[in-house]
């Protein structure tokens, strides 16, 4: 029987290679750091947080925002010689995280992708201006009146939409996410 | 009493199998663990369980799901009583705030969600094997 | 005429309609035909991986098969979404577990998904099946001098699919100068706008979009060409939050290679949505009215 896992190999249960455990190969060469265009803004680098995977620092990256910052670039994952799809291991951060419902203070990432995933639902499309309501309140005045101004300027050049789209077989569209995750009816 | 009956766990959430697994045996019950679908189904094929206990979200996704889906078409591994059990309501509340629904996979199987009383889960433990086995002696007539 | 399923996205029905456009115009004058994929859905942009990629390649699965319905090889113009169609459509068909349960899944809408179509970005339908030479044959109206900074960004190379080059593509630069004007040396043409982070981590996004502002004008671009619309929205649509932000006066034009390509096809500005950015394009107008 399996033993009981260590944080690591908690993680690479999570991704899609789960005959082995990729993460243990790195080699902390700092390649994935030196090519991401957001390791200069994370509480920890990419490569610190694969070694902080490792040596089981779970709480530590729960209360961290490295993971929320990926903005899904993929460079680390092209680039990294131990062929780690690190790109994925910070997706698989991010699920572990929102699973867990356990996340570092203010970070607008998780309430995003929560209201991202809640409108697609409801309409099979995504609708900007119901988007906007899950991080406008993080802004400060000047930041609001500024996003305001861009979206009341892109609304004269009619590229925001007056009425959130919707799919023809919508009712057809919400039984095929039932049969993937049965939970209560969507409202 | 016969034979201590064997329950296999297949849950990601190391914390919680420990718990389950500390209550089972308590109750007599001997267990095994699997901490992914993949090494949970290799558990099912490679020896007889009584009665298997199944979380829902791990992985990609809800794998669970996935795992009962596959045991259900498998003439042997279907007839396996399931118990799933599942914090899918509190990891996905955003997404509907209703009830999570049990989906009915397999001939024997019921769903309760997490956090689960000790009291209970025996509770639903046993009924389930006997279901089984009533189920059992029925097809043998 | 090839005929594709096309694969709008959320974006190209408003924010990017000028993308739509100019895709439709160029792609009929290149004998392409481009048929909106019926009653298509969400690609789960990056958000539903976050939370269960199942479902992410379940919403992906279900346009793949509508495709395959009609037989057509899908192509999309946001790297976002081909990026997501590509990868659940190879995942789906290394995985025949996942794919068996996602047909499952997609069986309460008639639909199901064999994984025998292509996956492809509009550009590389562009580049590759209708070809350069063919799009240098179209071209009316030549933008010489026009310096263009083709910007790539990530999700059209990245993650690498089969043996492309990730590293030094020229397939871009080479787009450019089939319509007469002249690619310029971009270093940044392959680092990340900030995609979704504009809207989660707003200064780190600021700072990435001042950074390729910079470098492609230090590179001496009249213009950036981008093949996506977050891309553009992000390095068009902040522009002013960047100056605000970093004390800059940066000011650039952002355009779709589509846009571009139309202009030297000799369409009308109007036809290809020029006149709904933030950024005025006039001053490339002048390039292609001679």
């Amino acid at each position: 029987m399996p033993l009981r896992p260590s944080f690591s190999e908690e993680i690479a249960g999570l991704l899609h290679a789960t005959h082995a455990n990729p993460i243990k190969t790195c080699i902390q060469c700092g390649t994935c750091s030196g090519s991401c265009p957001v390791a200069k803004f994370m509480d920890y680098s990419p490569r610190k947080i694969i070694a902080m995977i490792n040596a089981d620092l779970k709480d530590r990256i729960l209360n961290c925002n490295t993971y929320w910052y990926c903005a899904s670039c993929y460079y680390c994952t092209v680039r990294c010689p131990r062929g780690i799809d690190i790109a994925e291991l910070m997706y698989a951060l991010k699920r572990y995280s929102i699973w867990k419902n356990q996340y570092k203070e203010g970070l607008v990432g998780p309430v995003f992708s929560e209201t991202f995933v809640k409108t697609i639902i409801k309409s099979g499309r995504s609708y900007e201006p119901v988007l906007a309501t899950s991080y406008l309140f993080t802004f400060g005045l000047q930041e609001m009146l500024m996003e305001a101004q861009t979206a009341t300027n892109l609304m004269l050049k009619g590229r925001i939409p007056v009425l959130p789209p919707r799919i023809k077989r919508l009712e057809n569209f919400k039984k095929v996410i039932q049969k993937i995750i049965p939970l209560g009816k969507p409202e | 009493m016969s034979q201590s009956k064997i329950i296999l766990i297949i849950d990601d959430d190391p914390d919680f199998v420990d718990g389950l697994k500390s209550i089972l045996k308590k109750a007599n019950y001997t267990v095994d663990a699997a901490y992914n679908p993949k090494d949970g189904f290799q558990a099912l094929q490679s020896k007889r369980y009584d009665l298997l206990l199944l979380d829902i979200m791990m992985g990609r996704g809800a794998e669970g799901i996935m795992l009962a889906r596959k045991l259900n078409k498998d003439p042997k591994l279907r007839e396996i009583p399931v118990l799933i059990i599942t914090g899918i309501r509190e990891q996905m509340a955003f997404l509907f705030p209703g009830q999570a629904v049990h989906p009915h996979l397999l001939p024997v199987d019921e769903l309760v969600e997490k956090p689960v009383e000790p009291k209970l889960l025996l509770e639903k433990v046993s009924t389930l094997l006997k279901t089984a086995e009533t189920r059992k002696a029925q097809t043998k007539k | 005429m090839k005929k594709y399923a096309y694969f709008p996205g959320c974006s190209l029905e408003k924010m990017a309609n000028s993308y739509h456009v100019s895709a439709l115009e160029t792609s009929k004058i290149l004998g392409v035909e481009l048929k909106e994929l019926d009653d298509w859905n969400c690609c789960g942009a990056t958000a539903y991986f976050h939370v269960d990629e199942l479902l992410a390649h379940t919403l992906c699965a279900r346009n793949l098969a509508i495709a395959e319905k009609e037989k057509l090889d899908l192509v999309a113009p946001c790297s976002g979404c081909y990026k997501n169609m590509y990868f659940a459509s190879d995942h789906l068909k290394k995985d025949p577990d996942l794919a068996e349960h996602i047909n499952n899944a997609l069986q309460e809408d008639n639909l199901h998904f064999t994984g025998n179509i292509k996956v492809q970005h509009l550009i590389d339908v562009f580049v590759n099946d209708v070809g350069l030479n063919e799009i240098k044959s179209k071209v009316t109206q030549p933008l010489q001098n026009l310096r263009i900074a083709p910007y790539y960004g990530c999700q059209i190379l990245r993650p690498k699919k089969d043996s492309e080059d990730v590293e030094q593509p020229r397939f871009f630069e080479d787009l450019i100068a089939s319509i007469g004007a002249t690619p310029v040396d971009f270093p940044l043409k392959l680092r990340c706008c900030g995609g979704a982070l504009i809207i989660t981590s707003r200064t780190t996004a600021l700072s990435m979009v001042r950074n390729l502002l910079q470098n492609a004008i230090n590179s001496g671009a009249d213009v950036i060409a981008t093949a996506c619309p977050l891309c553009q929205v992000n390095l068009e649509c902040y522009q002013k939050q960047v100056n605000q932000e970093f004390g800059t006066n940066l000011s650039i034009p952002i355009m779709y290679f589509t846009q571009l390509i139309g202009l030297a096809f000799g369409i009308p500005a109007k036809k290809l949505g020029v006149g709904t950015e933030l950024v005025s394009a006039q001053p490339v107008l002048t390039y292609a009215e001679k």
